[in-house]
C-alpha cells in the first residue's frame, strides 16, 4: 500500500512539474524559433484541454465512483462559464462596437440601460460566487427531487439530458437577455489585465493546471474517506447500502452537487481562455462528449478522465485540421471500439494485456495438470 | 514532448496536403486559410463555400498564381473544420493565424462564428473575408465583409414590395442576432413608410418604457413544427395585400415552406420573401410548389451576363476534373454566398498584387482605398473604406427549376453596416 | 409550362357570360391590346376581358404570367404578341401563333417562322400587373370545375375593391351548389359592397359578414370602423361583426390547436415507437435511433430519384496512393417515370425505408450492440459513436446539403371545415401513426415472434433455458425497432428536411416520449406522445412563442417523473434493480 502511494506521489509530482513548470517555462523562456518553444497558441490550447479535464473529473466522480451517469454535466460547466462571462462582459466597458456602457447585444436588442440582474456582476467576487451558487443550487434542487423519488440508472441519465436540453433552448432565446445564440464574446479584461496578452493567458493556464491538480487531489482524498467508501458501495449495490442503514440519497445528492461545482470550476476557467461562451456549449451532445472522454480514458480511476479529456481533444484538434472530412469517422469508430473492447479505457489497457498474457501463459500450465487429474480419476 | 509530437504530426499532415494538392510547386507558395463547418448542423450551407474557394484557388494557381513584385506565389489552401462548434472556430482561427501563419482566411457563415473569431483576428492582426448576408452593426478593422448588408438585401426587397402595393407585412425569423436585428430595422423602415403597427405581423415586444425591442415571430434553430405559425399567417393574409418577410435560417425553411404549400398560401396571395434562402438551399425545397416566392441577393445563378456564363462554365468543368476530397459533384448550384466568397478571393488577390505584399496592414490599406474592384459573376464589386462592398442588388422570384427569375435590379448599391441609429433618428423626427 | 397550358385547356370550363362579345376576333384584339399597352389602357383592356368568358383569354393570360407570351419584333417595327405551339421540332423550336388572329407567324415570303422559347423576348409582367391579370383570371375562374379554384377566385375578387364584380359574383351565386364556394361568394359580394357609397348596402353587407363569420373581412371591417364619418347604426353593426368574427377566430384557433396537437403527437409517436422497442423493451440506449430515421428519409430520396432520372454519388478519400486520390462512385439509372407512376414513388418508398433501416439495425446489432446487453449505459456511448459515423457517411454519400424530396400531389393541399385547416399530410400522419401502432401491437401480442420477443425481454435467462435462441430474437427485435424508425423517416421526409443531421432533431424528444410513457409500455408511449403534442401546441398558442412551450413541456416532464418515476404506465416488477 505504502509503495503504491509512493509511486502515485511520484507520478503526480512529475505531472505537476510538467504542467506547472516545464510547459509554461518553455513557452515563456525559449525563443519562438527554438525547437523546444511552445507557442502562445499551444499554451492556450492546453489550457482549454485542462478545463475539459476538470469537467471530466467531475463526470468520473459521479459515474465511475458513484454509478450515476449524468448527461447534463456540461450544463453546470456552461452555467459557471456564463456567470464568469457576465462579469467579463461588464469589464468590456464602452469598448464594444457601439461604444455604449452596456453589452453590445443589449444595444441591438434595443436596450438603452442595464437590466437589474446584470448590475451586481460588475463585481468579480459576486460573479465567482454566482458561478458556484447557480450550478450548485440547480444541481441541489434537481438532485434533491430526483434522488428523493429514487430515480436512477437510465432514467437519471435521460432526465439530466432533458434538463440540459431545456436549459439550452432557454439560453438560445434572446429575450432571456443572456446574449441568445451568440452568447458572450469579445472579452477584453480580467481583473485589470488584458486578456489578449500572452502573460495573462499563461497565468490563466497556470491557474487552470493548479486547479486541476487540486481537484485531482481533492477527489483522491474524498475517495479514501469513509464517505468515498459508501459512495463506491452505492455504485455496486445501492439496495445493500440502504439496508445497511445509510441514507443513500443524501450521499448521492452531496456527490452530485460536488460534481456540479467541479464542472462549474472548469467553466469559470474555460471562458476567459476561450473568449466565448454560448448556449451550444450546453447542448446534449457536449455532455455526451465529456462522458466519452471518461470512458476512453478509463472510468473509476482518477487519472483516466484527465488522460481521456486531453487525448480526445488533442486528437480532435489535430484531425479537424488534417482530415477535415473524415475526422468524425475516426472519432466515432474510436468510441465504438473503446466501449466494446476496452471497457476500462486507456488506463485499463495494461491490465487487459496482462490478463490476456496470463490466460495465454496459463494455458499450458493448467492443461497437463488437469489431464493428469482426469487420468487419475479414470484410472 | 506533446508540442514536438504535435509539430511532427502537423508536418506529416502538411506533407499529405502537399501530396494531394494538384498545384505545381516550382513557385513559392502562400498559405490561405479556409475556416468553415464541414460537419455539424452548419455543414449543409458551409461545405459549398469550401468548394468554391478551392475552385477559386485552383483557377488562380492555374493562371500563374499571385504576382508580388516579380515573384509568383501559388496559393496553398489550409482547410480546417469548425464543426459548427463556436469555441472550435476560435481555436481553429488561432491555429490558422499563429501556427500556419495564413496570409488571409476566408470563412464563417453564422454571425456567432464570426463573433467568436473576431477577437482572435483582432489580437493576431489577421485578415478575414466574410461572405454571407448579415445584420451589420459591426465593423472590425480585420474583417472585410463581401456579404450583403441589410441595405443591400432586406430594405431593397421591402421597397420592391411596397411598390407592388403590399400593405401588410408578417415578420418571421430564427431567434438569433441576424433576424432580430434585421427585423428591428425592417420594423422601423416600414413605420417610416407609413405602415401601421396593426399591419406588421408576428408580434412586438416592448421594454418597460414601451420602446419596441423586438419585432416578429421567432422560432429556435432546427425548428420543425410550423403548423400554428402558418395558420396565423393564413389569417393575417386573409384580407389580401399581405406578404411575409422571412429570415428563417437554412434548415427550418423546408418544414416552413412545406407547411406554406400545404396550407394553400400561394405566392399570388401572399408572397414570401426569404433572405437566407439562395439557390443552394432551394435544392432541398419542393420548388415546384414555391413558384413565385421572392428572394433578394447580390447574385443569381440565372444572371445572363457573359461574366456569369463564363464563370459557371469554368465551375462546371472544374467540378468534373477536380479531385479534392469531400467535394460532391452531382446536382450543384451556385448562389450569392458562394460568389461572394469567390469575389473575396479575387479582391484580396488584387489588393495584395497592388500593395506588392501579403502584409495584412498593407493589404488592408489598399482595400480601404476604394480602388480595388473586381468584375465578378454578379457584376462589379468594389471594396470600400467601411470594409463593405459596393455591388448590384437583384430581386427575383423562384421558378420550378430552382432558379430565380430576375424582376428588378439596383445598380451599385454601397454597403452600409450601421442602419439602426439612423433609422431611430428618422422615426423620431417623423413622430415630431 | 407547355404541359401546364394543355392542362389549362382541359380544365377550363365553358363560361356563359352576361355580356356577349361580337366574335372571337374582338376578344383577340383586346388581348393584343392588353399585352402591348401600358398603364390605364392596359388595366381597362384587362377589366374588359374579365367578362369575355372565352377560353382563349384564360389560356393566354395564364401563359403570360408564366412567361409564355412572347413579343415578336416585326421587320416593320411593329410588335406582335405570339405564343409558341406545344409541338416542337427536333431543334426544340415551335411555330409561333399570333394572338391577334390565331394564325401562325410568317415571314414576308410566307414561310412559317419557328422559334425556341429562348429566341424571343417574353412579355414582361411585374407583380402589380400579375395581380391585375390574376383578377381577370379569377373572374374567369369562377366557373372552373374545381371548387377550390372557384372559392379562392371569389375571395380574391372580393378583395379587389371593384364594385363592378358584384353582378358577376351574384350571377355565380345563383348557380353555385357547393356550400364552401357559396360562402366564399357571399363573402366576396359583401366585401365589395362594404366599399359601396350607399350606407344601407354597407349595413346589409356587414350583417351578412357577421352571419358567415368571414375571417378575411376583419381587416376591412376594422378599417371601416375606424372611419370618422360612419353612421351610428353602421358603427354598432360593425362592432357586433368584429366581435363575432373575433370569437370565431378564437373558436377556430382552439380546434385548430387541438388538431395541431394531435398531428404533432402522431409525429412524436411515429418517431418514438421504434425507440419504445429498442430502448423500452431491450434496454439499449440507442443514440443512433435518429440516424435510423435518417436512413428511412434518405431511402425515400433515393427511391424518388430512381423513379425520376436516377441517383449518383461519389466519394473521394483524403488519402492518396502516390498523387492519385482514392475515389469511388456510382450512378444508378432511373425509370424516368412521370405522372401517376412518379407520384406513387412514396408508396414504394415506405416499405423500402422499413427494410433499409431494419437491415442497418441488423448490422449494428451484430457488430456492436450484442456485446453490450449487459452494460446498457455503455450502449449509449457505442451507439453515439455509431451515430457520428453514420452522420458523416450520409455527408459523404449524399453531400452535406439537405436533399430535395418532393411530396406526391396527393399529400399536398388541405381541406377546411368551418375555417379549420386540415392539411392532407397531417391527416395522413395521424392515420399512419395509428396503423403502425396497431401493426406493432398485433406483432407483439398475436404472433409467435411477438411472444418470443416478450419472453426474452422479460427474462432472458429463463427464455434461454427454455430453448429460445435469445441472440436471434435480440437481432430480430432490434431490426424491427430500427425498421419502425425508418418508417418514421419516410414520413418525416414529407414534412421536413432530409439531411445528415435530421436524426439529431428528434433524438431528445423521442427519449422523453418513451420515458414519460413508461419504459417498456407501448400504450404509455402512445399516451405520452399525444399528451406532449397537445400540451406543446396549446402552450405555443397561449404563450405565443414556439420555444417557450417546448421548454415548459420539458420541465413539466422532469417534474412529473419525480412524482411518478416509472412514467405514465410503469411496468410492475418484483425485482429490485
Amino acid at each position: 500500500m505504502q509503495r503504491v502511494l509512493k509511486a502515485e506521489a511520484w507520478r503526480v509530482g512529475v505531472a505537476a512539474l510538467l504542467l506547472l513548470v516545464i510547459l509554461p517555462g518553455l513557452n515563456a523562456f525559449t525563443p519562438p524559433d527554438s525547437f523546444f518553444h511552445i507557442s502562445d497558441f499551444r499554451i492556450n490550447l492546453y489550457g482549454k484541454y485542462l478545463c475539459y479535464a476538470i469537467l471530466a473529473l467531475g463526470v468520473d466522480l459521479l459515474w465511475g465512483y458513484t454509478g450515476l451517469l449524468s448527461l447534463g454535466q456540461a450544463l453546470f460547466f456552461t452555467l459557471g462559464g456564463y456567470m464568469m462571462g457576465m462579469h467579463l462582459m461588464r469589464m468590456i466597458g464602452d469598448l464594444g462596437q457601439y461604444h455604449q456602457p452596456i453589452p453590445d447585444f443589449l444595444v441591438f436588442l434595443g436596450w438603452s440601460r442595464l437590466p437589474m440582474f446584470w448590475k451586481p456582476f460588475s463585481s468579480f467576487a459576486f460573479a465567482v460566487f454566482m458561478a458556484f451558487a447557480v450550478p450548485g443550487l440547480l444541481a441541489g434542487l434537481f438532485g434533491y427531487l430526483a434522488f428523493r423519488s429514487r430515480i436512477r440508472g437510465v432514467y437519471f441519465s435521460i432526465l439530466t439530458q432533458a434538463l440540459t436540453y431545456a436549459a439550452c433552448l432557454l439560453f438560445f432565446r434572446n429575450s432571456l437577455l443572456m446574449g441568445g445564440n451568440n452568447g458572450f464574446t469579445d472579452f477584453k479584461f480580467i481583473l485589470g489585465h488584458d486578456l489578449r496578452s500572452a502573460a495573462t493567458q499563461r497565468a490563466l493556464y497556470l491557474l487552470t493546471a493548479t486547479v486541476l491538480l487540486l481537484v485531482y487531489l481533492g477527489c483522491r482524498w474524498l475517495c479514501q474517506t469513509k464517505f468515498g467508501l459508501v459512495q463506491m458501495a452505492i455504485k455496486n449495490s445501492e439496495n445493500r447500502v440502504l439496508f445497511s442503514g445509510y441514507a443513500a440519497s443524501q450521499y448521492k445528492l452531496f456527490v452530485f452537487v460536488v460534481c456540479a461545482l467541479i464542472a462549474a470550476l472548469g467553466g469559470i476557467l474555460y471562458v476567459p481562455q476561450i473568449g466565448i461562451i454560448n448556449p451550444s456549449e450546453m447542448a446534449p451532445d457536449k455532455s455526451l462528449e465529456a462522458v466519452v472522454w471518461v470512458a476512453v480514458g478509463g472510468r473509476g480511476t482518477l487519472i483516466g478522465p484527465i488522460l481521456g479529456a486531453i487525448g480526445i481533444n488533442a486528437l480532435k484538434s489535430w484531425t479537424t485540421r488534417a482530415f477535415p472530412d473524415m475526422w468524425l469517422l475516426f472519432l466515432g469508430t474510436l468510441f465504438i471500439v473503446v466501449t466494446v473492447f476496452m471497457p476500462k479505457g486507456i488506463v485499463g489497457i495494461p491490465e487487459q494485456l496482462r490478463g490476456l498474457a496470463l490466460r495465454f501463459k496459463a494455458k499450458p500450465k493448467i492443461e497437463p495438470a488437469a489431464i493428469a487429474k482426469v487420468n487419475e480419476r479414470d484410472a | 514532448m506533446k508540442s514536438t509530437m504535435n509539430k511532427w504530426l502537423a508536418r506529416a499532415a502538411a506533407t499529405v496536403v502537399l501530396l494531394t494538392s494538384t498545384a505545381a510547386f516550382a513557385a513559392d507558395t502562400i498559405k490561405v486559410g479556409i475556416l468553415h463547418s464541414l460537419s455539424g448542423t452548419m455543414a449543409i450551407s458551409e461545405t459549398s463555400l469550401r468548394d468554391v474557394l478551392l475552385f477559386a484557388f485552383d483557377e488562380i494557381n492555374a493562371a500563374g498564381g499571385i504576382k508580388i513584385g516579380d515573384k509568383s506565389y501559388m496559393i496553398e489552401p489550409v482547410i480546417v473544420d469548425g464543426a459548427s462548434n463556436w469555441p472550435l472556430f476560435a481555436e481553429k482561427a488561432k491555429q490558422l493565424l499563429e501556427e500556419d501563419k495564413c496570409a488571409v482566411v476566408f470563412g464563417c457563415w453564422t454571425s456567432v462564428s464570426r463573433k467568436s473569431v473576431l477577437p482572435v483576428f483582432e489580437k493576431d492582426n489577421g485578415l478575414l473575408f466574410y461572405p454571407v448576408q448579415y445584420e451589420g452593426e459591426e465593423l472590425s478593422k480585420n474583417i472585410f465583409y463581401t456579404a450583403e448588408a441589410v441595405n443591400q438585401q432586406a430594405t431593397p426587397a421591402v421597397d420592391y414590395l411596397l411598390a407592388q402595393g403590399k400593405k401588410k407585412f408578417y415578420l418571421i425569423g430564427t431567434d438569433y442576432v441576424y433576424p432580430q436585428t434585421t427585423n428591428l430595422i425592417l420594423y422601423k423602415y416600414l413605420q417610416l413608410h407609413g405602415i401601421a403597427l396593426d399591419n406588421i405581423g408576428g408580434g412586438l415586444r416592448k421594454d418597460d418604457n414601451g420602446k419596441v425591442i423586438s419585432a416578429g415571430k421567432y422560432t429556435p434553430f432546427g425548428h420543425t413544427d410550423y403548423q400554428q405559425i402558418v395558420a396565423e399567417i393564413k389569417q393575417f393574409a386573409a384580407g389580401g395585400d399581405a406578404c411575409v418577410l422571412n429570415t428563417i435560417n437554412g434548415d427550418s425553411n423546408v418544414p416552413f415552406f412545406k407547411e406554406i404549400a400545404a396550407a394553400g398560401l400561394t405566392s399570388a396571395d401572399c408572397p414570401v420573401v426569404s433572405f437566407s434562402l439562395a439557390e443552394d438551399e432551394l435544392r432541398a425545397l419542393p420548388t415546384k410548389d414555391l413558384v413565385g416566392e421572392l428572394g433578394c441577393w447580390t447574385y443569381f445563378m440565372s444572371l445572363k451576363t457573359p461574366e456569369n456564363k463564363k464563370f459557371l462554365a469554368n465551375w462546371d468543368s472544374w467540378l468534373s476534373t477536380e479531385n479534392h476530397p469531400g467535394v460532391i459533384k452531382e446536382k450543384r448550384a451556385m448562389d450569392s454566398p458562394m460568389v461572394l466568397s469567390y469575389d473575396g478571393v479575387y479582391l484580396w488577390k488584387a489588393a495584395a498584387e497592388k500593395a506588392g505584399s501579403f502584409d495584412v496592414d498593407k493589404v488592408r490599406e489598399t482595400l480601404e482605398s476604394g480602388d480595388i474592384a473586381f468584375d465578378g459573376p454578379g457584376g462589379k464589386i468594389t471594396m470600400t473604406k467601411n470594409h463593405h462592398a459596393t455591388k448590384n442588388v437583384y430581386i427575383g422570384d423562384t421558378r420550378a427549376n430552382g432558379q430565380f427569375k430576375i424582376l428588378k435590379s439596383y445598380d451599385q448599391v454601397p454597403g452600409e453596416p450601421f442602419l439602426l441609429k439612423g433609422l431611430d433618428e428618422k422615426v423620431a423626427a417623423m413622430s415630431k | 409550362m407547355k404541359r401546364f397550358l394543355t392542362w389549362i385547356f382541359l380544365a377550363v370550363g365553358v363560361f356563359t357570360a352576361s355580356v356577349s362579345w361580337a366574335d372571337d376576333s374582338a376578344i383577340r384584339q383586346t388581348l393584343t391590346q392588353a399585352i402591348l399597352t401600358e398603364g390605364a389602357d392596359q388595366q381597362k383592356a384587362l377589366t374588359d376581358l374579365a367578362d369575355s368568358g372565352a377560353k382563349i383569354v384564360a389560356d393566354v393570360l395564364t401563359a403570360w404570367t408564366h412567361d409564355g407570351v412572347f413579343i415578336y419584333a416585326a421587320p416593320d417595327g411593329s410588335k406582335v404578341p405570339v405564343v409558341l405551339e406545344d409541338q416542337m421540332d427536333s431543334q426544340g423550336r415551335a411555330r409561333a401563333i399570333k394572338i391577334s388572329d390565331g394564325l401562325p407567324l410568317k415571314d414576308d415570303k410566307g414561310a412559317e417562322l419557328r422559334y425556341a422559347s429562348g429566341d424571343l423576348n417574353s412579355a414582361d409582367a411585374d407583380m402589380r400587373l400579375r395581380s391585375a391579370i390574376q383578377q381577370t383570371l379569377d373572374a374567369l375562374a369562377l366557373s372552373y370545375p374545381d371548387p377550390e379554384a372557384r372559392q379562392s377566385a371569389a375571395l380574391k375578387l372580393g378583395n379587389s375593391q371593384k364594385l363592378k364584380y358584384v353582378p358577376i359574383l351574384q350571377a355565380r351565386l345563383a348557380k353555385e351548389t357547393n356550400a364552401e364556394v357559396r360562402k366564399a361568394l357571399r363573402e366576396g359580394v359583401d366585401l365589395l359592397q362594404l366599399t359601396s357609397p350607399d350606407s344601407a348596402v354597407q349595413l346589409s353587407a356587414v350583417e351578412d359578414l357577421t352571419k358567415i363569420r368571414a375571417i378575411g373581412s376583419l381587416d376591412n371591417l376594422k378599417r371601416l370602423a375606424a372611419k370618422p364619418d360612419i353612421s351610428p347604426t353602421l358603427a354598432r353593426a360593425l362592432h357586433v361583426a368584429i366581435k363575432a368574427i373575433d370569437d370565431h377566430i378564437t373558436f377556430v384557433n382552439f380546434f385548430g390547436t387541438i388538431f395541431h396537437g394531435i398531428s404533432l403527437g402522431s409525429i412524436l409517436l411515429v418517431v418514438a415507437l421504434g425507440l419504445a422497442i429498442t430502448f423500452g423493451l431491450m434496454g439499449i440506449i440507442n443514440m443512433a435511433h435518429g440516424e435510423m430515421i435518417a436512413i428511412g428519409a434518405y431511402t425515400c430520396y433515393v427511391v424518388q430519384n430512381l423513379f425520376g432520372s436516377g441517383f449518383g454519388f461519389s466519394i473521394t478519400l483524403p488519402f492518396s496512393i502516390g498523387s492519385k486520390p482514392i475515389s469511388f462512385g456510382a450512378h444508378l439509372p432511373g425509370l424516368n417515370a412521370t405522372g401517376t407512376l412518379y407520384e406513387s414513388y412514396f408508396l414504394f418508398a415506405i416499405p423500402l425505408s422499413f427494410i433499409m433501416a431494419a437491415l442497418a439495425g441488423l448490422l449494428i446489432e451484430r457488430t456492436v450492440i450484442r456485446f453490450l446487453y449487459r452494460r446498457p449505459l455503455e450502449s449509449l456511448l457505442a451507439t453515439w459513436g455509431v451515430s457520428l459515423v453514420m452522420q458523416q457517411c450520409f455527408r459523404m454519400v449524399f453531400g452535406a446539403n439537405n436533399v430535395q424530396v418532393n411530396s406526391p400531389s396527393w399529400l399536398l393541399g388541405h381541406f377546411s371545415v368551418n375555417d379549420i385547416l386540415f392539411g392532407y399530410n397531417r391527416v395522413f400522419v395521424v392515420g399512419f401513426a395509428l396503423v403502425i401502432v396497431a401493426g406493432t401491437w398485433l406483432l407483439l401480442t398475436k404472433t409467435p415472434l411477438g411472444l418470443l420477443i416478450r419472453a426474452v425481454m422479460q427474462n432472458r435467462a429463463m427464455a434461454a433455458s427454455l430453448g429460445v435462441r435469445t441472440s436471434r430474437v435480440d437481432m430480430m427485435t432490434f431490426a424491427f425497432g430500427s425498421g419502425l424508425a425508418g418508417l418514421a423517416g419516410a414520413f418525416l421526409s414529407q414534412i421536413g428536411n432530409v439531411g445528415p443531421s435530421l436524426g439529431q432533431t428528434y433524438i431528445v424528444d423521442s427519449f422523453m416520449t418513451v420515458v414519460l410513457g413508461g419504459v417498456g409500455s407501448i400504450v404509455g408511449t402512445v399516451c405520452s406522445a399525444f399528451g406532449i403534442g397537445t400540451v406543446d401546441q396549446v402552450l405555443q398558442q397561449t404563450t405565443g412563442s414556439p420555444v417557450t412551450g417546448k421548454i415548459i413541456v420539458l420541465v413539466a416532464i422532469i417534474v412529473f417523473l419525480q412524482w411518478k418515476p416509472g412514467g405514465l404506465f410503469s411496468v410492475r416488477s418484483r425485482s429490485l434493480d
